[in-house]
């Protein structure tokens, strides 16, 4: 008995530390000095992220996490900037012949992390590819790519567009190597111009980068390896970056900000976004094909408490329907205010002086989302609407918008490059993502004015018109913009973040 | 015993036969489609068409069923909607992990429990007893969620003595298996104390106090070895929950288990993972409970005897 109690209790402790040492991997706490003008550093950075990193193929993935770990290995022939603007990037001057032609040229220096040149071939490659691909729609409009010479591609776009050069920036459509293709290697999409190249991925743990020997540009990073590391677990990773297991906390829970401010190695950092929550109507289904009505809910809904529940304030209330930063926003518009006596008028106008409604409001199960629709329940109370909140998975919600089955519901929409991208994708007819089904000749017309008029006074007034229509429409009920708000170890250099999170890692690191 | 074990092991295929169908059905049954997911936010239609096309999802539901049958015949589980990567490589690369953390949770709630199950029984209804029982209860009351948090801010952020998650080497493993562990030892604790309660009143355990044998040789030769049933019971239910069913423990912890694996495969409408991974637990479980099985065999002479007859 003895003997057998002994062995079952060897054996699950050996196989216990077995395993546990067997997969450790080696910290890199250490310390990089100074050398060839990089400065001292740790080296290297952890990025403690909310999601895990599921899939690394450009071109077959969605998620922000994924772009954001794959802007460290593969460069696109523009560059978003976070102020809004373009730059040149592997394309260092594009112009247009006319209209429908855009003539890229492509800086001769660039090469791939296998030291193989970056080519016109490369460029057509990757953008054919993406044509027949899961993210083509970030190319709408194009017609063809062509060769010109090495360094020069044309591509033929259906109509002159004023943001087709901006969809070039896309992570998806960063250039690939059609020599890595050709080889028939094993995930060629991995090899890219990047200064920083994938070293290590164990799904669920880590996805670690190293540099890229062959990076061409002078902007090589500073940290050696930078690690994404995935802590689901929001006050996990809030401790995490306390104990210095991580660098940087990606999402911190809001209500522990001031918690986390206190710890004098860490810094919290605050800044306007660029994702708008909103509270939207099925325009197609009585009794919210009535615009009176829609207009009273938008007076009913208190902005400032559903900001104040959603994410304790951090962010902005909003008026208008595009996401704030963007070219051409405006909010000048009267709107609609929380206002209940307005919105009790409304009502009367609408047919409904004493409400009666019964309604539902179809909401993704998962924050901030139940607390602002609790938040709405009550404010609609007020003017006599009954709302039962239905909650589901993302993917119930977006096939139940599609179908068109649904009454209400609460969605966000993170845009901070093109503004075709917002008008387009959520209220142009027939788009996919125009989960209110609204369909407006005269709002079409001038969401197609604002992507092609050359004019760029005319647009923004086009653009103008456009917000005030939609909001006087009132498909939806724009509620808020919620700040970025990220943590880190305070002695974090060169980080470069955008409100909509898609933040730029490759010349961060940790100063010693 | 070997035609027992070989019998056991075909009794797999009904259950493989059964789990495969209830998941599939299921999984068909909820309502997002994962074209969705995997598609851009402004998919057109025929995107997503082609999307559902490419990931078969366009036939009826018999017709994929039995198309992943006949690739689960041939051994092949499928591929991930979203990593694209291999479902059985997938399982068996987070596999060791789990096992890990439940060997350990396991090891954990033992070393707690039976002493703790055999000290209580022996102190009936005295205030140790209580305490004993109190603690047990505190054990299973406890959301290992909670009890995770609080330990992670004790050892990791106050003490600084262990990390707070990961899976970076055997320092790692302590939090998660002492969380998981600790509500494990609840249940083994009463089952054993219940056990060993039965036992020590027993005519056999009187006859060899009387004999004038040590009250230590009592319990541990003559009581335990004769309560070890129900717990070895006990212990075997409790691994085969702790592998699939640690998915709090392993968020809190970062732990990349099945467990996380399996709940994240169900919020992305990953029909094959999450079908594959569910059928590769399954046949986990059957193989646990045939370990426990054999198990009582060698603790109790009287099953080994009856599986020597039946030869």
């Amino acid at each position: 008995m003895k003997k057998v109690l002994f062995v079952l209790v060897a054996l699950m402790l050996s196989s216990a530390l077995v395993f546990a040492g067997g997969s450790a991997e080696k910290s890199k706490g250490q310390t990089t000095a100074a050398q060839d003008g990089i400065p001292a550093h740790k080296s290297e950075l952890i990025i403690g992220s909310p999601a895990d990193i599921n899939n690394l193929n450009l071109q077959a993935q969605q998620d922000q996490i994924n772009n954001i770990a794959l802007k460290l290995t593969h460069q696109n022939l523009v560059f978003f900037t976070n102020k809004g603007t373009f730059e040149p990037n592997l394309a260092t001057s594009w112009e247009f012949v006319d209209d429908t032609h855009i003539r890229f040229h492509l800086d001769p220096r660039a090469k791939f992390s296998d030291g193989s040149p970056l080519t016109a071939t490369d460029v057509k490659f990757t953008i054919d590819m993406a044509m027949g691909s899961y993210v083509a729609n970030n190319l709408a409009g194009l017609v063809d790519t062509s060769i010109v010479d090495d360094h020069t591609v044309i591509m033929e776009i259906e109509t002159y567009n004023n943001e087709f050069v901006q969809s070039l920036a896309s992570l998806p459509v960063a250039i690939q190597s059609k020599k890595a293709y050709d080889s028939g290697m094993k995930e060629p999409y991995l090899v890219g111009s990047g200064p920083y190249m994938l070293d290590k991925w164990v799904e669920g743990e880590y996805a670690r980068f190293k540099k890229n020997p062959n990076y061409w540009r002078e902007d090589v990073g500073v940290s050696d390896f930078i690690t994404f590391k995935p802590i689901l677990e929001d006050s996990s990773r809030v401790i995490a970056l306390q104990t210095g297991e991580i660098d940087v906390c990606i999402n911190p829970p809001i209500n522990e900000l001031d918690f986390l401010a206190k710890d004098k190695n860490v810094t919290v950092f605050e800044k306007a976004g660029s994702r708008l929550f909103y509270f939207a109507f099925n325009v197609t289904k009585k009794p919210w094909d009535n615009q009176k009505l829609r207009q009273a809910v938008a007076c009913a809904i208190d902005r400032e408490a559903v900001l104040e529940v959603a994410v304790y304030g951090k962010g902005t209330p909003q008026k208008t329907i595009l996401n704030r930063g963007l070219w051409g926003f405006y909010d000048d518009m009267e709107g609609f205010n929380y206002d209940v006596d307005r919105a009790k008028a409304l009502m009367a106008e609408a047919g409904y002086p004493n409400g009666g409604i019964k309604t539902s409001l179809l909401i993704a199960n998962s924050s901030p989302y139940i607390n602002i629709a609790q938040v709405i329940q009550a404010d609609l109370k007020k003017i006599g609407i009954e709302v039962a909140i239905q909650t589901v998975d993302d993917a119930t919600l977006k096939s139940t918008a599609i179908s068109g089955t649904h009454d209400l519901f609460l969605w966000r929409w993170n845009e901070d490059s093109k503004v075709d991208f917002v008008y387009r994708d959520l209220f142009y007819t027939g788009s996919g993502s125009n989960y209110h089904h609204y369909s407006d000749k005269h709002a079409d017309a001038l969401i197609d004015a604002v992507a092609t008029e050359k004019d760029q006074d005319q647009r923004m007034q086009d653009g103008i018109e456009l917000q005030k229509y939609l909001v006087e429409a009132c498909p939806q009920v724009p509620l808020y913009i919620a700040n970025l708000v990220i943590a880190y170890n305070k002695d974090l250099k060169g980080e470069y973040l955008f409100g909509g999170g898609n933040h730029d890692w490759k010349n961060a690191y940790i100063a010693k | 015993m070997i035609r027992y074990i070989a019998r056991r092991l075909l009794l797999m295929i009904p259950v493989i036969l059964a789990t495969s169908f209830i998941i599939f059905f299921a999984m068909s049954l909820t309502g997002g489609d994962p074209a969705l997911l995997l598609a851009p936010e402004n998919a057109t239609e025929a995107q997503l068409h082609q999307i559902r096309s490419d990931l078969g999802l366009n036939d009826p539901f018999s017709i994929r069923y039995f198309r992943y049958m006949a690739g689960m015949l041939r051994g092949d589980l499928g591929q991930s909607y979203v990593t694209k990567r291999d479902v059985f490589r997938t399982f068996m690369d987070r596999l060791p992990n789990t096992l890990m953390l439940a060997g350990a949770a396991v090891l954990v709630a033992t070393v707690i429990a039976i002493p703790l199950g055999i000290y209580t029984a022996i102190n009936q209804n005295t205030w140790k007893d209580t305490a004993g029982m109190v603690f047990a209860l505190f054990g299973v009351s406890m959301p290992n969620f909670w009890l995770g948090l609080m330990l992670i801010i004790l050892f990791s952020l106050k003490l600084g003595w262990l990390p707070s998650g990961g899976k970076s080497g055997f320092l790692s493993l302590i939090l998660p298996s002492v969380t998981v562990g600790l509500g494990l030892a609840a249940l083994i604790t009463r089952t054993t104390r219940s056990s060993m309660l039965d036992v020590i009143r027993q005519d056999y355990i009187r006859t060899a106090r009387a004999k004038g044998c040590p009250e230590n040789t009592v319990i541990k030769k003559h009581a335990l070895g004769n309560a070890l049933i129900p717990i070895i019971t006990v212990i075997g239910m409790q691994l085969s929950n702790v592998l699939t069913g640690s998915v709090l423990a392993e968020t809190v912890f970062s732990w990349p288990g099945i467990g996380r694996l399996i709940f994240d495969s169900i919020a992305k409408r990953d029909t094959p993972m999450v079908t594959g991974s569910i059928i590769l637990c399954s046949i986990l479980m059957v193989i646990v409970n045939l370990v426990v099985d054999i198990f009582y065999a060698f603790f109790d002479p009287r099953i080994k005897a009856n599986y020597m007859r039946k030869r």
